[in-house]
C-alpha cells in the first residue's frame, strides 16, 4: 500500500509539468497580449511604460525562458500578483512592510466554490443513491420510467436557463430567497445563527444548480450498476439462502455497486470546478468561477495561469484520494496493489 | 432501420434532430420576419399571432431568431464532434495498434488533458483568441477528444489479437490496412455512440459560452445569446428567457436519446441479453 502511494505521488510530478505546459503555451500562443489591453484601460499609457510592464512580467524574453521562470515561482507557490489595479497577491495573503496584510484571490474564492460543491456532493451522493435503488428494483415499472425521464431531462437541461427561470420564479416574483451573493446587507450584525440561516438561504439555489448535472449521471449509474449486480451469482444465493430482500439489495447489491461511485466522484471533479463559472456568474458569487472568468476577461495572466494551475492540481489530488479511498474500501483492489 | 422502430426513445431522438435539421436548412423560408431587422416601435411585445414568440429588446422577432440560432447549435455541433472524433479516433487508433511507448506518451497525454478542468480551458482560450463561432467549434473540438481516444484504443487492444487480424496480417497487410479496413469498421458503434452523445454536450457548451458574451457575437442569433438578453429583461419578458432554454433542452434531448439508443441497439452484449 505504501509502495502504491509514493508511486502514485511520483507520478503526479510529470503530470504536473504537462498541465503547466499546456496552460502555459495556451496562454502565448493567443495573438494580442497584456500590455494591449492594459493600455486600452489607461489611455495614457506611454510606450515606456508598456515596456516596464513586459520587462516586469518578462514578456520580452523568449517564450520558454518565460516558462522556466514562471515555473520556478509555482514551485514556490509563488503565482504573483494580479495585473488589475488592486495588484493582489493571486494565491496567498502576503504582509508588506508595515505588517498590512493583502489577502490572496484564490485564498479568498477557493473555499467559496468547494464549500457549494462539498454540500452538493452529498446531495448528489444522498439523492441519486436513492433514485437509482428505487428505478433499478422497479425496473420497467413507472418509478423507473418516472426516474428516467427525470434523468434525461437532467442531463439536457441547460443548468443557466434553469438557474435563471428559478432566479425569476422565487426570487423577483415571489422574493421567497435571495437571488445574487452569499450575504445579505448587514450580515455582520447579525447572530451567529442567523448568519447561518441567512447563508443557507442564499445556498439553496446555487447548490442545485451546480448539483443537477452530476444528480442525472449518478443516478443512472447507480441504476445500471444495481441492474447489474442483482443479476449475478451471489445475489442469487443471498436470496436462495433465505436473506430478506432488503438486506440483498441493501446490504448485498448496494454496497458492490457504491464502490466504483469513489473513482466517479474523483473523475466528476473537473466538471465540478469548470461548471462553477456560470452557476457563479449568474448568482454573483465570488468563488474560484467568478474569479476566473473575470480574469480571462480581463486578460489577467498571473490569475488565470493561477487558477488553471491550482484547479488541476486540485483535480489530481481528487484522483489521488479516490485512488486511495477505493483501495481501502476494496480488499480485492488492496490485494492487486501489494502483489 | 427495423430495430430503430422497435425502440421509441431512440426514434423520438431521431425525429427531433430531423425537425431541428428541417429548421436550420429552411429558416430563411420559414421565418416571418428578417431576424436582425430592428424595429424600436415594437419593443418587448409579448406572443401574439403576429410575433409568436414576441420580441426582444430591439424589437427583433423572437421567433426568425429562434429558427436561425438552430443552424449554430447544429453546426457547432457537428463541426466539433468532427474535430474532436477525427483526433481522437487518430489517437486511439495508433496508441491501440503500436501499443508499448507510444500508447504509454498518447494516454499519459490524455490523463494530463483530463486533469484540466475543461470549461476553464475552453473559457481561456476563446477569451485569448476574439470569440466567434469558428472559434468556438475548433475549441470545443480539441478539448473533448479525449473520451473518443480512451474507447478506440480499448477497442484496438482487444482486436488486435484476434485470428482475423493476425489472419490478415499474415497475408502482408500494411499498417494502414489493418487499422483502415479491418480494425476501424469494428470499432465504429462506440465511435458513433459517443460522437452522438458528444454533439449533445457541444450543443450545450456553445450555449453556454454564447450566453456568457464569449460565444456567438451579435448580430448573429444563437439560443445562448437571446438567453443573455432574456437575462437582461428577466423581469419584464418571460418569453425571451423560456423558449431558448427549451429548444436546447429538446435538442439537447435528443441527441442524448438516440445516442442511448443507438447504444442498446448496436452492441451485441445486449443483444445477447435479450434473447
Amino acid at each position: 500500500m505504501l509502495n502504491y502511494l509514493i508511486k502514485r505521488l511520483l507520478w503526479m510530478i510529470p503530470m504536473l509539468i504537462g498541465i503547466s505546459l499546456i496552460s502555459f503555451f495556451i496562454m502565448h500562443l493567443a495573438p494580442g497580449d497584456i500590455t494591449a489591453s492594459e493600455s486600452s484601460f489607461n489611455p495614457k499609457a506611454s510606450e515606456e511604460s508598456r515596456q516596464k510592464l513586459r520587462a516586469l512580467y518578462n514578456l520580452d524574453k523568449p517564450l520558454m525562458t518565460q516558462y522556466s521562470l514562471w515555473l520556478k515561482r509555482i514551485v514556490k507557490l509563488d503565482f504573483g500578483n494580479s495585473f488589475a489595479s488592486h495588484q493582489r497577491p493571486v494565491l496567498w495573503e502576503t504582509k508588506d512592510a508595515k505588517g498590512n496584510i493583502t489577502r490572496g484571490m484564490i485564498q479568498d474564492a477557493l473555499p467559496v466554490t468547494l464549500m457549494i460543491n462539498l454540500i452538493g456532493l452529498l446531495i448528489i451522493f444522498a439523492l441519486s443513491i436513492f433514485l437509482g435503488v428505487v428505478s433499478a428494483v422497479n425496473q420497467n415499472r413507472w418509478p423507473d420510467r418516472l426516474i428516467t425521464i427525470i434523468v434525461f431531462v437532467g442531463f439536457a437541461i441547460p443548468g443557466f436557463w434553469l438557474a435563471l427561470l428559478l432566479m425569476y420564479w422565487t426570487g423577483v416574483s415571489h422574493s421567497w430567497l435571495p437571488i445574487s451573493g452569499l450575504h445579505s446587507a448587514g450580515f455582520e450584525k447579525m447572530s451567529h445563527i442567523a448568519q447561518y440561516a441567512d447563508l443557507l438561504k442564499h445556498l439553496i439555489l446555487p447548490v442545485s444548480i451546480s448539483s443537477l448535472g452530476g444528480l442525472a449521471s449518478i443516478s443512472l449509474y447507480v441504476r445500471n450498476g444495481m441492474l447489474d449486480i442483482l443479476q449475478q451469482d451471489f445475489i442469487t444465493t443471498a436470496r436462495a439462502k433465505g436473506l430478506p430482500e432488503n438486506k440483498v439489495i441493501y446490504g448485498h447489491a448496494l454496497r458492490n455497486t457504491l464502490l466504483p461511485l469513489i473513482t466517479i466522484i474523483g473523475l466528476s471533479i473537473p466538471g465540478l470546478i469548470g461548471g462553477s463559472v456560470i452557476g457563479e456568474s449568474i448568482f454573483a458569487i465570488s468563488g474560484m468561477g467568478k474569479l476566473f472568468f473575470d480574469a480571462v476577461l480581463m486578460r489577467d495572466f498571473p490569475v488565470v495561469m493561477g487558477i488553471l494551475t491550482i484547479g488541476s492540481v486540485l483535480t489530481l489530488f481528487g484522483n489521488l484520494i479516490a485512488d486511495i479511498g477505493y483501495a481501502w474500501a476494496d480488499p480485492r483492489i488492496r490485494r492487486g496493489i501489494s502483489n | 432501420m427495423k430495430n430503430l422502430r422497435q425502440n421509441p426513445l431512440a426514434l423520438s431522438g431521431l425525429l427531433i434532430i430531423i425537425t431541428v435539421l428541417f429548421v436550420a436548412i429552411f429558416a430563411s423560408w420559414l421565418s416571418p420576419y428578417d431576424p436582425n431587422y430592428i424595429d424600436i416601435q415594437s419593443i418587448l411585445l409579448p406572443p401574439s399571432h403576429s410575433h409568436f414568440m414576441g420580441t426582444d429588446g430591439l424589437g427583433r422577432d423572437v421567433f426568425s431568431r429562434m429558427l436561425y440560432g438552430s443552424r449554430i447549435s447544429l453546426l457547432v455541433g457537428f463541426v466539433a464532434v468532427g474535430i474532436a472524433t477525427l483526433i481522437g479516433t487518430f489517437l486511439g487508433a495508433i496508441a491501440g495498434f503500436y501499443r508499448g511507448y507510444i500508447d504509454s506518451i498518447i494516454m499519459r497525454f490524455v490523463d494530463i488533458m483530463l486533469s484540466i478542468p475543461t470549461f476553464f480551458l475552453i473559457l481561456a482560450v476563446i477569451a485569448f483568441l476574439t470569440p466567434s463561432i469558428w472559434n468556438i467549434m475548433i475549441v470545443i473540438g480539441f478539448t473533448s477528444w479525449m473520451g473518443v481516444t480512451r474507447l478506440v484504443r480499448a477497442e484496438f487492444l482487444s482486436l488486435r489479437n484476434r485470428e482475423f487480424i493476425l489472419a490478415a496480417e499474415a497475408m502482408g497487410a500494411s499498417d494502414f490496412r489493418l487499422i483502415y479496413k479491418h480494425l476501424l469498421p469494428n470499432s465504429l458503434t462506440p465511435i458513433i455512440v459517443s460522437s452522438v452523445l458528444g454533439i449533445a454536450s457541444a450543443v450545450l457548451t456553445e450555449s453556454g459560452l454564447s450566453f456568457l458574451g464569449l460565444g456567438v457575437q451579435a448580430p448573429q442569433s444563437s439560443w445562448g445569446n437571446i438567453l443573455t438578453d432574456g437575462k437582461e429583461y428577466i423581469q419584464f419578458a418571460w418569453w425571451l428567457s423560456l423558449f431558448p432554454g427549451l429548444a436546447i433542452l429538446i435538442t439537447v434531448l435528443g441527441y442524448n436519446l438516440l445516442g442511448e439508443g443507438l447504444r442498446d441497439l448496436l452492441d451485441p452484449k445486449n443483444k445477447n441479453l435479450k434473447k
